[in-house]
């Protein structure tokens, strides 16, 4: 019972804490603006602040002169930066986002300003108990980035290889998820009755957590028990003569993980395309199909002249984000192949990145490892961004 | 350049019937319009022609060849929308050589006949602009350039101006009426703005519940409108109504109700023997109601109460009250009337035009 009260207080108090910490920042914002000229405010404040960073490091037991100093600094760049930045009459949105802006802040920036620090040290298992006990981890400079290219993360494969691979396995499962998204939506747009129901099927594998979804794929291709396998037995059964053409129950997990991991990836991604597709091919005037009977274009006409140019303003941002989705998806490779020890044929950059941290326990080389990806996948949306608003301007 | 024919046509959405077997001729280079209310089936119908929708039972000819079966590439028509349905992604040059390319014609046929149709429609200087960049009018434009580059048998124009301001669309009728005499081809025009039939017609079918109510030149129909609805409906402003019966009096005719007698000549009615003590309608145009004393039939005069006087500029309507009965007239703007004052006025004998109350057709020659 005590213990149920303490871990409640526990709760209770961290809440409290994020709640103080809101207040705090809204308290600061709104004597940001209404004494902005005055600069004894901004003492004040870093006083304030500076006490409050005591008293927290202090009560997680954190209270290092070196860490003590760190948020000094960080709070005097904090405090002129908002004199620099935060001009004007209107502070409502600054004090309605501000919230947002601190969970951001919490959940995304701190970790990758942490992974940048990483990055340049040497964090791995034989210095973890030296981080732990000193606070410092050796500085290594640009050694971990010079790793990544040189070093394998993992027993079978190296980080080009890796890339290929990843680049591969993106853009067959991106050009899958196109071209049987569009092939659904086309359909789906043709049917009249039963509509609800057909959307409601084939959203499914999309509205399914991951986890279930994959697992649940996983299972239909054991090469015993496996419904793939067992339909496969069952075909040979009927039709003996394709035997002959070499079709045979195939170990998917073992011999073909990639192949098995890119059929499930590629049935887990469609209904996106299709739900994206579809609503684009909705939003398209029925008058230019008549339009286009009438000058003569038949199916396929109608689909290259007038469905296709008129859907790639929603085509070409979900195929943007469907190839970051992809190329950063771990959940697919991870959960297929097995979480620990299993193959590592079918591992792409961020599986293999996630062993070489998590199961090689190497995290200043992971750390370098992410941020190479980061900078690829960086690379990849800026020039798609670059080449949609290029043909866009052209256009016009 | 083609003729059109009609035969039977019936045209059904599962148990809602649109088109009631419509039979209709049009021949070559005639500019025939269809007008209706909306909903009277009026754009189903040329829908039909263009071979968008499946008739339900009847034929359709044109040039005396059956297209029922026919794809709408294959019945050599052009159309133009109510909403234009211009490519957006294409330039104009684009969308009125896209029919031509699709028939693979070459590049130098292609270049020649949207050269020729943006000289007609001066869209010289926009050929290269996407059509976001065209104001209302030049999109209609170019919806008649990509119908003109085809050299159709037969153009179809689905409400083309409804889209446009009113200003905007008086120019265009009158290019469109020029557009006519350049081309003098079969056009079937569809619209239900009576101003625009009468206008550009050369035939007026007027549509109402899927039914064909009268087919002829347009003063024909404003002249003798065959049925209540068309008398009703074609005209500005529109035709007063009045139910009564046909009363005889020592050899003379009248029709009354509980408000007015008027005097019905017996020039104008001369079956009225056949119909006294019958209900009718009596129809009479605000134009031929006669207020000035010099030309009124001042033994059969009759009396009101000016209701309200709308000034329109050059000439002003004058409702009057007869009772319950309110009849509108137009005259002359400044005239003497005014509020409240009497007004003695007669009919133009010549334009009644009288209906049957039960079969609202008409039954004065």
């Amino acid at each position: 019972m005590s213990e149920i009260l303490l871990s409640l207080g526990q709760v209770l108090s961290f809440m409290l804490l994020i709640a103080a910490a809101i207040a705090s920042v809204e308290l600061y914002l709104w004597a940001h603006f209404k004494y902005h000229d005055k600069n004894s405010i901004f003492y004040a404040c870093a006083l304030l602040f500076t006490m409050f960073a005591a008293f927290i490091l202090k009560a997680a037991g954190f209270l290092t002169a070196n860490a003590f100093l760190l948020f000094l600094l960080f709070e005097i760049f904090l405090i002129f930066a908002s004199k620099k930045l935060l001009k004007g009459k209107k502070y409502l949105p600054y004090l309605l986002s501000a919230p947002a802006f601190l969970g951001l802040a919490a959940l995304l920036m701190y970790p990758f300003i942490f992974q940048i620090y990483l990055s340049f040290h040497d964090l791995k298992l034989t210095t973890i108990m030296q981080w732990k006990e000193t606070g410092s981890i050796p500085f290594a400079g640009f050694k971990q980035y010079l790793a990544v290219f040189t070093v394998p993360p993992l027993a079978e494969a190296g980080f080009f290889k890796l890339l290929w691979r990843t680049l591969g396995w993106t853009f067959i499962n991106v050009f899958f998820h196109v071209l049987g998204g569009l092939t659904l939506a086309l359909m789906l747009s043709e049917i009249t009755r039963l509509k609800g129901v057909y959307r409601t099927l084939l959203v499914i594998p999309w509205a399914m957590p991951q986890v279930v979804a994959v697992l649940a794929m996983r299972g239909e291709f054991h090469s015993q028990y496996g419904f793939v396998n067992v339909m496969i037995k069952k075909a040979l059964d009927i039709f003996p003569w394709l035997a002959s053409l070499g079709v045979a129950p195939v170990n998917w997990l073992s011999d073909y993980p990639l192949l098995t991991c890119i059929i499930i990836n590629i049935w887990l991604g469609i209904p996106f395309m299709t739900v994206i597709i579809l609503g684009g091919l909705q939003s398209i005037s029925k008058s230019y199909y008549d339009a286009a009977e009438i000058d003569g274009a038949g199916y396929f006409q109608k689909l290259f002249y007038i469905t296709m140019p008129l859907i790639k303003p929603v085509l070409m941002p979900a195929v943007t984000l469907g190839t970051v989705w992809t190329f950063n998806n771990i959940n697919v490779i991870y959960l297929v192949t097995g979480q620990a020890g299993g193959t590592e044929q079918a591992d792409i950059l961020v599986s293999a990145l996630y062993k070489a941290a998590f199961t090689y326990n190497r995290y200043s080389y992971s750390a370098a490892f992410a941020m190479v990806i980061f900078l690829i996948l960086f690379a990849i949306s800026i020039s798609y961004s670059k080449i949609f608003s290029e043909r866009k301007e052209g256009k016009i | 350049m083609a003729s059109v024919t009609f035969k039977n046509i019936v045209k059904k959405y599962n148990e809602n019937l649109i088109l009631d077997n419509v039979s209709l001729e049009i021949k070559d280079h005639e500019f025939v319009v269809v007008v209706g209310p909306s909903g009277c089936g009026k754009t189903t119908l040329l829908r039909l022609l263009a071979g968008l929708e499946e008739i339900t039972s009847g034929d359709i000819e044109i040039d005396n060849i059956r297209v029922n079966d026919l794809p709408p590439s294959k019945r050599e028509i052009a159309m133009v929308f109510q909403d234009y349905a211009l490519y957006p992604h294409m330039t104009v040059r684009e969308n009125m050589s896209f029919a031509l390319k699709l028939r693979r014609f070459s590049r130098e046929e292609i270049d020649k006949r949207v050269n020729e149709a943006a000289a007609i429609l001066q869209l010289e200087n926009l050929l290269d602009r996407m059509p976001r960049q065209l104001s209302g009018g030049q999109r209609q434009r170019v919806a008649i350039g990509r119908a003109i580059v085809r050299k159709p048998k037969v153009f179809l124009f689905d409400e083309p101006l409804s889209n446009l301001d009113a200003k905007l669309r008086e120019e265009m009728r009158v290019e469109i009426a020029k557009l006519y005499q350049k081309l003098n081809s079969t056009i079937v025009y569809v619209t239900h703005d009576q101003v625009e039939a009468m206008t550009l017609a050369g035939r007026i079918v007027v549509m109402n519940k899927g039914i064909v109510q009268q087919n002829g030149t347009p003063l024909d129909v404003y002249r003798k409108p065959q049925n209540s609805f068309v008398a009703g409906f074609i005209g500005s402003p529109t035709m007063n109504f009045m139910d009564g019966k046909i009363v005889s009096e020592k050899d003379f005719f009248y029709f009354q109700n509980k408000d007015v007698k008027i005097f019905i000549p017996s020039f104008v009615f001369p079956e009225a023997q056949d119909y006294a003590g019958r209900e009718v309608t009596l129809g009479v145009r605000p134009d031929d109601i006669i207020l000035d004393s010099a030309k009124m039939d001042h033994a059969n005069k009759l009396s009101a109460t000016v209701e309200v006087i709308e000034l329109l500029g050059h000439r002003e309507n004058i409702y009057l009250r007869l009772g319950e009965q309110r009849i509108l007239a137009v005259g002359e703007a400044f005239g003497e009337l005014s509020p409240n004052a009497r007004a003695e006025f007669s009919l133009n004998y010549k334009n009644l035009h009288i209906f049957d109350a039960l079969t609202k057709k008409r039954i004065n020659p």
